[in-house]
């Protein structure tokens, strides 16, 4: 499975690593290309901090939705993306345009849990050989 | 297996997710049957009805033997062999 994670709304982002965590679960091979906002969304000083992302659809609804999530006891999505790098053999690659516009230039710039900064070929190229492939 | 079967068993390891609600039960029943051997038996207590179907599916695709569902007060007792 490849997913092309463009979109650093924070609903989204939940969706995708739910998703994440069920491809892991059947121990599917996944490959995340994280593109545009979804980037700065894997900054280090960004991920932990649901504070600084925002929800695209229905904003004012945004506090709403993480105090459902709290309610319920869902992880945090970005705790949900390291269980299935434990589980199953996940990489998340960030576009090297998207880090560049947020400021993040090098692998280390990004949360522990990105394994490289890519082009765009490797993303189509990866997209081309995958069976299943999302676009969130 | 009947109600009073399930009932009878006696599991290797009991898997409490019921703090957590979907994908949390799924999840912590893929880390647990790391744990176990070839014909070990695994419960999964979960208060999200979805786990009903979710960790049943799962275990089947993934060639464990799914043994069934106990429903107790407010969660669900879900059985199954590990492959």
């Amino acid at each position: 499975m490849t997913i092309a994670l463009f979109s650093g709304s924070i609903d989204k982002l939940t969706g995708a690593s739910i998703i994440l965590a069920g491809a892991a679960a059947d121990d599917m091979d996944v490959e995340i290309f994280v593109l545009m906002q979804g980037a700065r969304a894997f900054l280090k000083d960004v991920a932990d901090d649901p504070a600084k992302l925002g929800m695209s659809e229905n904003p004012e609804l945004k506090e709403e939705f993480l105090a459902s999530l709290e309610r319920l006891k869902v992880m945090p999505w970005m705790d949900f993306f390291r269980e299935a790098k434990e589980l199953a053999d996940v990489k998340i690659y960030v576009c090297g345009l998207a880090g560049k516009i947020w400021g993040g230039e090098e692998v280390s710039d990004f949360v522990d849990l990105v394994d490289d900064i890519v082009g765009i070929g490797e993303c189509i190229t990866s997209m081309e050989e995958s069976d299943i492939h999302l676009f969130i | 297996m009947d109600q009073e079967e399930l009932k009878g068993l006696t599991v290797d390891k009991s898997v409490d997710a019921r703090a957590v609600a979907c994908p949390g039960p799924l999840l912590a029943a893929k880390k647990a049957v790391r744990e176990l051997e070839s014909g070990q038996l695994m419960e999964i207590l979960s208060a999200d009805p979805a786990t009903k179907r979710d960790v049943p599916k799962w275990a089947q695709k993934k060639g464990h033997e799914y043994l069934g569902t106990l429903e107790e007060s407010g969660f669900f007792r879900i059985y199954m062999k590990v492959k």
